[in-house]
């Protein structure tokens, strides 16, 4: 069910969800470094928790997903118009954000040997996919 | 591109007919928050979207919209007496 929220409520919803997801990754990649513990583990699930609890918040109930990833033939103009453009928007953030991460990877690699697994590239399949309606979240003021 | 702010009367008209937004949405074929942006002025319709509106309230399109903003109905149409008696 589609439930309408605030603006600044989705706004905060937004930047836990991104944070969170940061945060999950810096635990998890400071454990797949180093040594994993118990500390980090909790660390790890809490944010992955966090993240899941805001997606569904701002993305699912909201239901901006549905509108994100809708056929052209279910929108009206306007919500064309709006995709359209979180689409335009999120594609130029993903690339940059791609290409300074494939920069890091190239700098720290070393003869083949990288510091990123597949958790990495699922992020980044999350962000994609999430972006466009977290723009629109960030941008409309009813949805 | 920056397009115009257009100014237009469809709540007006929506109120004075008794239709709601989501009736109306369902009229023109549109979301029922795309007439609450049309109504706030915060989102300029298509060529197409203008006309089935028009035609929905039966009034021409330079009634319903204008570059200008609108006076209210009454006034012009008094306005309008008040140059025709001279």
């Amino acid at each position: 069910m589609d439930i309408r929220t605030s603006i600044a409520k989705r706004r905060v919803g937004v930047v836990v969800n991104y944070a969170s997801l940061t945060l999950f990754l810096l635990l998890y990649y400071i454990g797949f470094i180093g040594h994993w513990s118990a500390v980090l583990t909790i660390g790890v699930l809490i944010f992955l928790a966090v993240a899941t609890v805001s997606f569904i918040f701002v993305h699912i109930k909201t239901g901006l997903w549905r509108l994100a990833h809708s056929s052209r033939e279910k929108l009206d103009e306007r919500q064309i118009q709006v995709t359209h453009e979180a689409l335009r928007y999120s594609y130029s953030v993903f690339a940059v954000i791609c290409l300074l991460i494939m920069l890091f990877n190239a700098v720290t690699g070393y003869r083949g040997h990288y510091l990123f697994d597949a958790v990495l590239p699922m992020s980044l399949l999350y962000f994609a996919h999430s972006l466009p309606s977290s723009v629109i979240a960030w941008t409309e003021r009813e949805v | 591109m920056k397009t115009r702010k257009l100014h237009n009367r469809i709540a007006v008209l929506r109120q004075e007919r008794g239709v709601s937004r989501k009736e109306l949405a369902e009229i023109i074929g549109v979301n029922f928050q795309t007439v609450g942006y049309l109504e706030r002025g915060e989102y300029n319709p298509s060529l197409d979207l203008a006309f089935r509106i028009s035609e929905y309230f039966g009034l021409p399109i330079e009634t319903i919209f204008s570059t200008k903003p609108l006076r209210p109905l009454s006034q012009e149409l008094y306005g309008s007496r008040d140059e025709e008696g001279g």
